[in-house]
């Protein structure tokens, strides 16, 4: 009987351990990041429309009618990257996660000089060798300064009705994600 | 042999109990890290770096890309303002105000968080330019099944739903006072029989 109640304990306490063992670990042995499911399915700097992807990519609770958005992953070690449109949109909105797709950086349209998304994310070494000579070409560009080397962008867009369905396709549509 | 029983018996409530544990709470018990304001509940650190262990782990479990602090916040509603789960039998009255934000979306989703179908063209889906105000800028939305006039959010699929209310650009997410975010109540008017 004391016995019985002895491994009973025992057993209460190794199932603390396991649950807090499996908590912490959980994260750690995850294939199923944002990152690495944009990865399966698109190289790095290619823009990817985040409507038509299976529902691990984006789960269907986080998508919304009246956005749409387009993800792009990039390596800072090829050099700043650059995330531009060239058209305006009513409203938009970016977050930067880095590669276990946890969101470390967002920011909206307000920040930004115009309605034309046009952005230029760089690590901090990159912005003070680019501010000794800064080209003209970066003038309404927002700078976002990250410590994140290897991550991923999404861009969303607000579609407020039918009137912007076209104007917002053609902006995602040609949309630029490239290294300078 | 009865000690290895006795082993056996601890190994079985370590890994079993252990594991059922884990699985209670993130997929069962309501998440420590969430928002409430009356029927609406929202996860601001969901996915960041601020986020708790459980709230990492249930993150990693079901992925995406949640919105961030700046870009916006979701909040969902499950019931109404009454704690009743919200059924596509019943008509609810949706009554401001809205928070302070740049724009904001309202649409119904199912219990997977699939939008529901369109109704004749028309989305389960509203938003702030499509509202009829009152001369005191107020609005009030009328979720049903039936067609109402005004505001009429279209709840096509029979069973429970869903409404989830997005609100973009919003000093909510970025850690304005909890208890001055006011969002609109939501009140059971009538139920088919």
């Amino acid at each position: 009987m004391f016995r019985l109640l002895y491994a009973f304990l025992v057993g209460i306490i190794g199932a603390g351990i396991v649950h807090i063992a499996i908590i912490f670990l959980l994260p750690a042995n995850a294939s199923n990041d944002a990152w690495s499911r944009i990865a399966a399915i698109a190289e790095p700097y290619q823009p990817v429309l985040l409507e038509n992807v299976e529902p691990s990519v984006l789960p269907a609770s986080q998508r919304n009618p009246f956005l749409r958005a387009v993800a792009c992953r990039f390596d800072l070690e090829d050099g700043p990257l650059r995330v531009s449109a060239r058209e305006a949109v009513p409203f938009w909105s970016m977050s930067l996660y880095d590669r276990s797709g946890l969101n470390v950086f967002s920011i909206s349209d307000r920040a930004a000089p115009g309605n034309v998304p046009d952005l230029l994310v760089l690590t901090s070494k990159q912005l003070s060798e680019l501010r000794t000579e800064m080209p003209e070409t970066f003038d309404q560009s927002l700078f976002v300064e990250t410590d994140v080397t290897q991550g991923m962008i999404v861009l969303r867009v607000l579609v407020p009705d039918e009137s912007y369905v076209r104007q917002v396709g053609r902006a995602l549509g040609a949309i630029s994600c490239k290294p300078i | 042999m009865k000690t290895v029983l006795a082993t056996l018996l601890a190994l079985i409530i370590a890994i079993g109990g252990g594991a059922a544990s884990v699985w209670f709470l993130l997929e069962e018990a309501p998440a420590a890290d969430g928002l409430n304001i009356g029927p609406w509940i929202a996860y601001p650190s969901l996915g960041t770096r601020d986020a708790d262990p459980y709230s990492r782990a249930r993150f990693v479990r079901r992925g995406g890309v949640p919105m961030g602090q700046a870009e916006g916040i979701v909040f969902t509603a499950r019931t109404d303002s009454n704690q009743q789960t919200l059924v596509s039998g019943c008509t609810y009255r949706l009554d401001g105000p809205m928070p302070v934000a740049r724009f904001w979306t309202l649409h119904a989703v199912d219990n997977s968080g699939r939008p529901l179908p369109e109704f004749e063209g028309r989305p389960a889906a509203l938003q702030a330019m499509q509202v009829q105000r009152e001369a005191d800028n107020s609005f009030t939305i009328t979720a049903s099944s039936q067609a109402h006039p005004g505001n009429w959010l279209a709840i096509t699929r029979p069973g429970p739903y869903q409404l989830l209310l997005t609100l973009l650009d919003t000093p909510i997410s970025t850690g304005a006072a909890v208890e001055e975010i006011r969002l609109p109540t939501i009140t059971r008017v009538s139920c088919d029989v």
